[in-house]
């Protein structure tokens, strides 16, 4: 068994697309046509472009208790995800001069610093450096 | 403030309110990033902070999740597979992660990335073309 997929919630797979690839720097990996319009798409990182891959999901869409859930985390701030970075400050400066939102700015929590940013699609996701 | 950040806070109370053994697990970790390609063991680190090395490896393990030994395994394969995609030889590639034996860090790269080094650089090289 092999950990290759990992899913985040979006309620528009279109605008995740853009925001996770024009803003984040994500890649594409699949993109590929269900029914109904919704699609199969899958995003890797430019350093791991064989590591597990990112599924932009359009449950909440189609499932209201995902909506119900999702908007939970939302208001309470909590990420729905994390990724590594190498520089959480410099990420952060990056990411706000291109408009994107943040929750928490960098702060050092012991043996890491992270920040959490809002993905526009109904997620915070968070960044995380390690010290 | 929000619910997470109010948790953040709670939980920088308790977990990390020794700032002394935050600084000194991140020296040890900076300290093995920098020289994971040279000879080291948990004497090697505790002479670098001066700590006992059983309260070095209880502080990692708390702070990090890992042995200071299982972190410099990490390091190494890591930085092996970049070596590897990057066209270094097996050998030279052992050594240069500061493996000291061919046979031990095949065994190991094997056990950790699922393929022997030449297989997995065979397998990028062809990738990549």
């Amino acid at each position: 068994m092999r950990v290759t997929i990992m899913s985040i919630p979006v309620r528009d797979q279109e605008k995740a697309f853009q925001f996770y690839t024009k803003k984040l720097g994500f890649l594409k990996k699949v993109d590929m046509p269900l029914e109904g319009g919704n699609r199969w798409l899958t995003l890797v990182s430019p350093e791991a472009q064989d590591g597990p891959e990112l599924l932009l999901e359009p449950a909440p869409i189609h499932f209201e208790p995902c909506k119900v859930f999702q908007d939970a985390l939302m208001q309470a701030g909590i990420p729905w995800t994390g990724f590594e970075v190498d520089d959480v400050q410099g990420e952060y400066d990056r990411l706000t001069e291109l408009g994107v939102e943040f929750s928490v700015k960098p702060t050092a929590m012991g043996t890491v610093k992270i920040a959490v940013l809002n993905d526009t699609c109904g997620n915070n996701i968070q960044l995380m450096e390690i010290l | 403030m929000t619910f997470y950040e109010q948790e953040l806070e709670r939980i920088k109370g308790i977990v990390y309110s020794n700032q002394g053994q935050v600084d000194t697990v991140i020296a040890i970790r900076n300290y093995i990033e920098n020289n994971y390609d040279t000879e080291l063991n948990l004497q090697v680190l505790s002479h670098f902070r001066f700590v006992s090395k059983y309260h070095l490896l209880r502080l990692f393990k708390k702070y990090y999740g890992q042995t200071p030994k299982q972190y410099l395994v990490d390091k190494r394969i890591e930085k092996a597979k970049e070596h590897l995609r990057n066209g270094m030889k097996v050998t030279e590639t052992c050594f240069a992660v500061g493996f000291k034996s061919l046979g031990s860090f095949s065994t190991l790269f094997k056990t950790k990335t699922g393929k022997s080094p030449t297989e997995y650089q065979k397998e990028q090289l062809s990738r990549s073309k």
